[in-house]
């Protein structure tokens, strides 16, 4: 395998859903004992590709879900036998994130966006669902390893268990185990701030970036400025 | 009501089909929304420069596509994953059996809704505001002022955002307390504005079952018998027990009118806007077959902006309406979704094109307005309900052609900045709000507007 040909097939693949066809390009490089940095940079191109059509319109939901399952197929391949942590525009796994809508709310598509594109860009995430108990979400990341809780609100009534997990994570000491990024239609950037949270963002894509950042910083949540992304 | 339908619905939920959350959004909603949208020629049908079209052939195909769509998927119920399905026979006979006409409200406030067709000069009915979130200190004086208002005939919101100083939290014992403390604050409202009788939606605050259980059919009250209890499901054919506790409710309580609405995601697993305007009218038939709806209907959202006031959203919201109005003789009630905030003339843009959409599509009736979207607390006023209900019934009676002509003269003023909409101000620095009037510079951008309107064909004067 090689060669820009192989790299076409990969960037179809993904853009048309092709999870077997994602899988075997993967176990093909693998084969060919080659360096998988490259292809795995073109897979996360092409996610992102994706991920910018689909804000822009150009591309809808059941078709970017689908592409971001035939990447995870490919890097659940090709992951194992990358040789360093960290490669050029997409990491192995970056990280691990919990995320869910939070108690009282049982809206799900935005929370299912910011999760498939998370996935998408080589995070491990563990979706909670829909009415999520405060405790529940810490509960699921202490016992998950993860480094993220990410909360979803589409109503101004189910806000304030956003705030209450960051509240449960003071009480108990906990605030610097997990950075905490909140989203959704009335969630806004200054709620965000008022109440502590680490992340804010405004569409998936931001997310992931928000994300990132937290991630990379030699700070610890509790001593850590809002980070924000503005659409777009 | 109905108790064996009811029953049945129950029933349904218990033992229909079950589906895991993936395969029901992908294999079920996508996969028959996309079949039935290639199965009946709409494919590239949308007209994003004449978002209101005159084609009754391709309103009936839509109709016809969303019928079988609706068979097909049924609505999922979250706590149960189990799909709650109709045999077409089914389906027909509760689109047949729903109502075209029926009376809300008391007295000199009681109101007519009926059926509309298309280009139809019967009057139609404006419910205000959405339920957007205001502040408790000042939630009595937006009611007065919103109900205030001469063309406005029934109010839903506004939300509270805390009760007695806390903060209302979903699905919380705040919310139940919530329901009847609503109550008594809009009735207040409607007293003060001198229209005790006017009818209302139950109940804004609570998005759960708990406000209407607290604040429907008991005493002092929403009332069962000339009040709307308002269902909203979650998008993309998705339902809960939330809503199945409020058709409980109603029926329990004795009630006899529901609304029953959602909305469909532009973008989202019914796609682009040809699979968007059929999932509406899919959905739409659901509505009335779940909940019983005297009034239903299902607008769509674009992801892109979180709205409908755009080009491709307008076409699907026209031909969904349409398509309803062509083919039931249901009472079809849908939301025009604005992003601008109050005290700018972009709001004010949106819901001219949003609303004249509705009036010449067949449509009965519309809630709004969606001030600022709903995101941020206080972000309404009476002035620009004032001006969608001038609007709405204005323009009942012109063609769908006028209408056509006269949104696209609007959109192109607002359509760039959708994504980046205008937050505008809140009521309090919009309003002298002890005297309900609004400041000089929002009052002129109102009679700026509507001159426009005039000019451009609306007869509003």
């Amino acid at each position: 395998m090689g060669g820009s040909n192989e790299y076409e097939n990969l960037r179809e693949a993904i853009l048309d859903g092709d999870r077997e066809a994602a899988v075997a390009i993967g176990h093909d490089a693998i084969e060919a004992a080659q360096d998988l940095t490259e292809p795995v940079g073109v897979a996360s191109g092409v996610i992102r590709e994706v991920g910018d059509k689909f804000g822009t319109g150009e591309l809808f939901l059941p078709e970017m879900v689908l592409a971001a399952e035939a990447m995870q197929a490919f890097m659940d391949v090709v992951t194992p036998h990358l040789e360093s942590e960290a490669t050029e525009g997409a990491s192995a796994r970056h990280g691990k994130v919990v995320i869910g809508t939070v108690q009282g709310d049982i809206h799900s598509i935005g929370k299912n966006i910011v999760a498939t594109m998370l996935s998408a860009s080589g995070y491990e995430v563990v979706d909670l669902g829909v009415n999520v108990v405060p405790m529940d979400a810490i509960k699921a990341a202490e016992s998950g390893g993860a480094s993220i809780i990410g909360l979803s609100a589409l109503m101004t009534t189910s806000m304030p268990y956003q705030k209450e997990v960051i509240d449960l994570l003071d009480a108990m000491n906990q605030r610097d185990d997990f950075w905490v990024i909140i989203g959704g239609g009335p969630v806004t950037m200054e709620y965000a701030d008022d109440i502590n949270a680490n992340g804010w963002a405004p569409d998936a894509a931001a997310a992931v970036q928000v994300c990132d950042h937290m991630l990379s910083s030699k700070t610890t949540p509790a001593s850590t400025n809002l980070v924000y992304r503005a659409a777009g | 009501m109905n108790l064996d339908r009811i029953l049945d619905v129950l029933d349904k939920a218990h033992g229909g089909p079950v589906h895991k959350e993936r395969d029901f959004n992908l294999g079920v909603v996508a996969a028959t929304i996309s079949a039935k949208v290639e199965k009946y020629g709409l494919t590239n049908t949308v007209d994003v420069q004449n978002p209101i079209g005159s084609d009754d052939d391709l309103a009936d195909r839509v109709y016809q596509a969303g019928f079988e769509a609706a068979v097909e998927i049924g609505l999922l119920c979250s706590d149960t994953n189990r799909a709650i399905t109709f045999t077409s026979e089914e389906l027909q006979t509760a689109i047949d059996e729903a109502p075209s006409e029926f009376w809300l409200g008391d007295g000199d406030q009681r109101v007519h809704f009926q059926h509309r067709n298309l280009d139809d000069t019967t009057a139609p009915v404006w419910t205000v505001p959405l339920s957007i979130a205001v502040s408790e200190d000042i939630f009595v004086e937006m009611v007065h002022g919103l109900a205030s208002i001469g063309v406005v005939d029934c109010l839903e919101g506004p939300s509270l955002e805390t009760i007695y100083g806390r903060p209302l939290r979903s699905g919380s014992p705040y919310e139940h307390l919530a329901g009847r403390y609503q109550a008594d604050l809009m009735f207040e409202g409607i007293r003060r504005a001198g229209r005790v009788g006017m009818p209302m939606d139950a109940i804004g605050s609570s998005t759960t079952h708990y406000g209407l259980l607290g604040g429907y059919g008991v005493e002092g009250g929403y009332r069962p018998k000339k009040d709307l209890v308002t269902i909203l499901s979650i998008a993309d054919f998705w339902t809960s027990y939330e809503s199945l506790f409020k058709l409980t409710q109603v029926q329990v309580a004795g009630g006899s009118h529901i609304s029953a609405s959602t909305w469909i995601m532009l973008g989202g697993y019914a796609g682009g806007p040809e699979g968007t305007a059929v999932a509406c009218v899919a959905y739409s038939l659901l509505m009335f077959a779940v909940f019983q709806g005297s009034r239903a209907g299902v607008p769509p959202f674009d992801l892109a902006y979180m709205g409908n006031s755009g080009r491709r959203a307008q076409w699907a919201l026209s031909v969904s309406n349409q398509a309803m109005a062509r083919n039931t003789n249901t009472v079809y009630h849908s939301v025009a979704n604005q992003v601008s905030g109050p005290g700018t003339k972009a709001l004010l843009y949106e819901t001219l094109v949003g609303m004249t959409n509705m009036a010449v599509t067949g449509v009965t009736n519309v809630v709004g307005t969606r001030s600022a979207g709903g995101r941020l607390t206080d972000y309404l006023t009476p002035l620009e309900h004032q001006f969608g209900g001038e609007i709405f019934k204005a323009a009942a009676g012109m063609s769908r052609e006028q209408g056509n002509d006269i949104i696209n003269k609007f959109i192109p003023k607002y359509e760039s900045d959708l994504v980046d909409p205008p937050d505008g101000q809140r009521f309090q620095d919009l309003y002298d709000v002890a005297a309900l009037k609004p400041i000089p510079q929002w009052q002129q951008m109102y009679e700026e507007v509507k001159q426009e309107a005039i000019e451009a064909g609306l007869p509003l004067d």
